[in-house]
């Protein structure tokens, strides 16, 4: 069990360079698009591992609220900054992408401004954990919970926003070869951040036992100066 | 019934409190005017078929901006006189608490909406077309300050401990409430323009709105009692709701010692 995410890091690291040499040399180039189009192969990935992790989160923090469970707290937390780090992915790759094909970074597409609504409340997430009152970590949780549950209905609200403005077109069907090679790329980078979001959780589980290792030394210490 | 008499009379303490001093409602409906001043020097150059455009997102800026600041003084009252710890240990159901200060908030929005509507209308001539629906006005209106509230209640009142944490609710009010705002904007458009689907759009803020509400409810408690126990934090530092504080004080104080 210990040795899982290492192994997926090194699958992940050998796999990686297969996906750069797979994308860019056997995967015929998109007709309208052209090599702009390669991004979608990393773009659409982080996509799915952004919304995936998201509702993780707000899953775990459900868990940690009803259960008070660490390791839920822990996996929350973890899944959270993942969530932050692929939004960060996104955000970048979608602009330049639609920079090249649509001619403007940002068209307020209801999926670019959803996936930007569900980072900042992530990022709203991890600030008041770290920054947050004594009690953050409920807080964050129900922050979190919200934040999942938002995610469908910012979706729909942004899409009927949108239907006062011009709708922009979005990629149609796509060839086998290429749904191959995104799902190749989605399997390394998925490796990657599942990895990550398991030392990462390993790692704030031992915090958090650190944290409550002080408050019972504390307690005793005081417990016997009186005395 | 005994959950609305609960409600009720909480409400009607804060409600009395707030009638002798006028503090919230005073300072947010000036808020307001000074935010549809400046809207007004802003935007004044647009031209009619602009400010027709422009008028949603004037309107529930303004309800977001004034909604943080009252937001932040609703459970304040209850920080500076201690009274919170007090209110959970008093006999009324805890949904009573998250309705009475919904509630409150409620009727300050509305307050403000109701100096914020005429004065857009004064300012900016083609938001006139408000007053040819009024019923839809008072119902959207109504709609959309609720699950602005409705959000804003449940972490104004996690981060009702904190003096200087207020920057916080902004940072997650503004994200979280997006959706109800952005469903408002869309039935405010729909208003101006005499749209058919108006009213298909306002029950969609209206079932919205249910949820928010529920989901509010059902994470309160938890939510509230964190910051309940917190507020003693430093006397008793093995209270649950703040390991990580005690965390870190216990390693502060075992410094010395070492």
């Amino acid at each position: 069990m210990k040795y899982i995410p290492y192994a997926l890091l090194v699958g992940a690291a050998a796999l990686f360079p297969y996906c750069v040499q797979r994308v860019f040399l056997h995967t015929p180039i998109e007709a309208e698009m052209g090599t702009a189009q390669k991004i979608f192969y990393f773009h659409v990935p982080l996509a799915w591992i952004c919304m995936l992790f998201a509702v993780i989160c707000g899953i775990a923090a459900g868990v940690q609220l009803r259960r008070r469970s660490e390791r839920a707290e822990a996996l929350a937390v973890a899944a959270g900054e993942m969530t932050v780090l692929a939004g960060v992915g996104v955000l970048i790759t979608g602009p330049i992408w639609g920079d090249a094909t649509w001619g403007t970074p940002w068209t307020g597409d209801a999926r670019q401004v959803s996936t930007a609504l569900l980072w900042l409340v992530f990022v709203a997430y991890l600030l008041v954990r770290e920054y947050g009152p004594p009690n953050s970590e409920r807080i964050a949780a129900a922050l979190a919970i919200f934040g999942a549950i938002d995610v469908p209905i910012i979706y729909y609200a942004v899409k009927i926003w949108k239907t006062t403005h011009p709708q922009t077109g979005v990629v149609g069907s796509l060839p086998q070869s290429m749904w191959n090679t995104l799902f190749i790329c989605l399997a390394a980078l998925m490796m990657l951040s599942i990895a990550l979001v398991w030392i990462r959780a390993a790692q704030a589980r031992l915090a958090i036992a650190l944290d409550q290792a002080w408050i019972a030394a504390d307690t005793q210490q005081r417990a016997a100066q009186p005395a | 019934m005994r959950l609305l008499r609960q409600t009720w009379l909480l409400a009607r303490n804060d409600l009395r409190q707030e009638a002798r001093r006028l503090e919230l409602v005073l300072t947010a409906g000036f808020f307001t005017l000074v935010v549809v001043v400046m809207f007004a020097l802003a935007f004044f150059a647009l031209d009619g078929s602009v400010q027709r455009k422009a008028i949603p997102g004037m309107v529930w800026l303004c309800i977001a901006f004034v909604g943080a600041l009252t937001l932040t003084r609703v459970f304040d009252r209850e920080r500076e006189s201690n009274t919170l710890a007090a209110l959970l240990a008093a006999p009324v159901e805890r949904l009573a608490i998250y309705l009475s200060k919904l509630l409150v908030t409620l009727v300050v929005l509305l307050s403000c909406s109701a100096l914020l509507v005429p004065g857009l209308g004064l300012l900016f001539p083609s938001s006139q077309v408000f007053s040819a629906n009024p019923l839809a006005l008072v119902a959207l209106i109504v709609l959309g300050c609720l699950g602005y509230a409705a959000v804003g209640t449940l972490f104004a009142a996690g981060l009702a401990t904190s003096s200087g944490k207020n920057v916080l609710l902004s940072v997650i009010l503004y994200p979280l409430t997006t959706p109800v705002l952005l469903f408002a904007l869309v039935a405010t458009q729909r208003l101006l323009e005499g749209h058919p689907e108006l009213w298909g759009t306002l029950s969609q803020i209206a079932a919205l709105d249910v949820v928010l509400i529920g989901v509010g409810a059902w994470l309160f408690e938890t939510v509230l009692i964190g910051a309940a126990h917190s507020s003693p934090a430093h006397s008793s530092p093995a209270s649950n709701g703040s390991a990580r504080a005690a965390a870190v004080s216990a390693r502060a104080r075992s410094k010395p010692v070492n």
